[in-house]
């Protein structure tokens, strides 16, 4: 007796389903992995999307809540598991996983305990996905983004970091206030180390390719009578500030991952400020990540930009570089 | 000395700049509004955000954090305040404030402490955007847009309950699921009360126009082989499910909503099962809501699509509108 299915549907194409294009693993389901997720889904930029942690009642829960919201998206297929295997074929896979900031911790207190977990993480990614492209999340970045592509063996083009892809839309979007216009139309860079000792690069910082720095030479500096260098210091305040608030940030990181996400996936060559390794640039030499202008597309860092820094600024690189590396060297077993 | 923004900027307007013409106001910054108001950002359906709460600083937290994102929407303004000032002028108001269900608690549960927490609420909502439209999404929803009706005193197209838009989400995502087709190619209606006694109306489920009922007859019965009954009471357990995994439901609601505020802010017209006012129809003659296919744009929810229900389908709503009618007259309003 013929089932309402095979009553309703001929099919035509036999054979196994194709495997996903565009898909997209986040590894750890808290609030910046979910945050991460569903800005993804709601832009449209995923084929299958898959979601692991270690939690397996809140995975599930989380995956059956996107599912329920199917109707209204456009990616047919969301999955999670404990098991790495639902990561298969990811085109991106987003690490989330790690503890996050306590109110007053500051990023780099994170490290060996997040390392540990990065331990079990990375190579079972790699695993199922040895074409992949990981955008590391999880602080402090920088140092995760460097012990992701020790742990991975992948070419460091295919290992980012989100860096200060967030600071920088956070500068964007203080300055363009200031300023009565969208943070679309301010153009600004923070570079660097994502947290406290980021830099601001003033020279840069231009409207319509007017650069403020013209109009007001001692933007930036203390001299500055309009004090523009504590919007830089918001900027580095502004996590702690929401954690203290609401308790964690997730909504600024998850679309800007998202951001990041859509040039990776349709290879736009679009050039975002995020972590890549950077030695043999600006005088540094030892094997650290931090933010420079990178130009993006479908295989990971296709380039980098030669920004023109002050000798202030490479000397504020290279220190951020020098404290990474002293922090790498002591991290056990990786 | 001229500012870097005298030199940068040269003002030429001599308008104001006109105020926000889609605004949108979501009430309670918990989960599910924060749900809501990330969903309605992404789709780009509003140039306004506010978001109003008595817990000032995860109020003030969610609001940076949103604003933080400004370079990625398209959404320039995001404000938050506790105090409705905040909320002037809105076009749609979200209303997810209110206690939430805990595991296992039902829905009917809530009501009289909801009620409370509307009584502040509501006439704020009405004092600064007396034009807006009421979308009401905390639970029981049905009774709760009923109250947020009479406490606001707008006409009965002005005042809608999100009701059983998900549950036909859920449910079309299950047939969906069933059949190998997205969810969006299955169509299916699940009307009434938001909650265990909604009621899948059968005779509708179809594909491109094939109706499954007439290719099994035994469909949504319990002589039903292949037991469709069970995707429906499925979609009456999803909610339980997920509250007992992760702790409460926030992503479906949220897109559900802004799926909602599309088709109002964008006076689109679609059809959509929501709470409305359904005194007199489907034999039911109490003052209660229940979801029943709704047109949706501009003014609000203008028409109501007339289902042709079996009689058991009406029997189902009947009971529930004096369910409902039953908590409604215990309530202090």
């Amino acid at each position: 007796m013929a089932s309402v299915m095979e009553k309703l549907i001929t099919p035509l194409a036999s054979g196994p389903a194709e495997p996903p294009r565009n898909k997209v693993t986040v590894v750890g389901v808290g609030q910046v992995g979910m945050a991460c997720a569903v800005s993804i889904l709601l832009r449209e930029l995923a084929d299958e999307l898959a979601l692991v942690d270690v939690v397996e009642d809140r995975l599930k829960g989380e995956m059956l809540d996107l599912q329920h919201g199917s109707l209204f998206l456009k990616t047919p297929k969301i999955v999670a598991d404990k098991d790495y295997s639902v990561t298969a074929n990811s085109r991106i896979v987003v690490v989330t996983a790690g503890v996050r900031q306590q109110e007053g911790e500051s990023r780099l207190n994170l490290v060996q305990r997040n390392v540990n977990i990065f331990k079990h993480i990375i190579p079972q990614i790699v695993k199922y996905s040895p074409d992949c492209t990981l955008i590391v999340v999880s602080n402090p970045v920088d140092v995760l983004t460097y012990v992701t592509w020790k742990l991975s063996g992948l070419p460091k083009h295919r290992v980012i970091g989100s860096g200060t892809n967030l600071d920088s839309a956070r500068f964007r979007h203080i300055m363009a206030e200031k300023l009565g216009i969208h943070s679309s139309s301010f153009n600004g860079y923070i570079l660097g180390e994502h947290g406290d000792s980021s830099v601001a690069v003033w020279s840069g910082a231009n409207v319509a390719g007017v650069s403020l720095q013209k109009l007001n030479p001692d933007i930036g500096t203390d001299k500055d009578s309009e004090n523009w260098k504590k919007v830089h210091k918001e900027v580095v305040d502004s996590a702690y500030e929401v954690i203290k608030l609401k308790g964690y940030t997730n909504w600024a990181i998850g679309l800007s991952v998202a951001d990041l996400t859509e040039t990776l996936v349709k290879n736009l060559s679009r050039v975002h400020p995020v972590s890549t390794m950077v030695k043999g640039m600006y005088g540094i030499c030892d094997e650290v990540y931090l933010s420079l202008p990178c130009v993006l597309n479908s295989s990971g860092v296709g380039s980098v930009i030669n920004m023109t820094l002050t000798d202030d600024e490479i000397a504020q690189l290279k220190k951020s570089a020098d404290t990474l590396w002293g922090i790498q060297t002591d991290l056990k077993d990786l | 000395m001229a500012s870097t923004k005298e030199k940068l900027i040269t003002h030429v307007s001599k308008e104001e700049a006109t105020g926000s013409t889609n605004k949108v106001t979501v009430v309670g910054v918990g989960m599910v509004g924060m749900a809501a108001a990330v969903s309605i950002l992404l789709k780009g359906l509003t140039d306004e955000l506010a978001l109003v709460d008595v817990m000032e600083d995860k109020l003030k937290g969610e609001a940076m954090d949103l604003q933080h994102g400004s370079l990625f929407l398209k959404t320039h303004k995001i404000v938050a305040d506790k105090d409705y000032s905040v909320t002037a002028n809105s076009k749609v108001v979200v209303v997810t404030a209110g206690a939430r269900q805990q595991e296992g608690e039902s829905r009917l549960n809530l009501v009289q402490r909801n009620v409370n927490i509307f009584k502040f609420i509501i006439p704020n909502i009405i004092k600064y955007s007396p034009n807006c439209i009421l979308l009401v999404v905390s639970n029981p929803v049905d009774i709760l847009t009923y109250v947020a009706w009479k406490l606001s005193g707008l006409p009965r197209n002005r005042v809608i309950g999100s009701g059983t838009n998900l549950d036909s989400a859920r449910f079309r995502q299950l047939m969906g699921e069933k059949l190998g087709i997205h969810p969006s190619s299955c169509h299916a209606w699940v009307i009434g009360e938001h909650g265990d006694s909604s009621v899948p109306v059968w005779s509708g489920v179809n594909v491109a126009g094939v109706s499954l009922q007439s290719l099994n007859p035994d469909m949504g019965t319990d002589k039903d082989k292949e037991d469709w009954k069970s995707v429906h009471k499925m979609v009456v357990d999803s909610a339980y499910e997920v509250i007992k995994l992760k702790g409460y439901t926030s992503w479906a609601i949220g897109m559900s909503v802004a799926n909602l505020c599309e088709s109002i802010l964008r006076n689109l017209r679609r059809c959509h099962p929501v709470s409305a006012l359904v005194k007199g129809m489907h034999g039911v003659n109490e003052e209660v809501f229940l979801s029943v296919p709704c047109l949706l744009g501009n003014s609000g929810l203008t028409d109501i699509v007339q289902m042709t229900l079996k009689s058991d389908e009406e029997k189902q709503l009947k009971k529930s509108a004096e369910t409902l009618w039953a908590v409604q007259k215990e309530l202090t309003l």
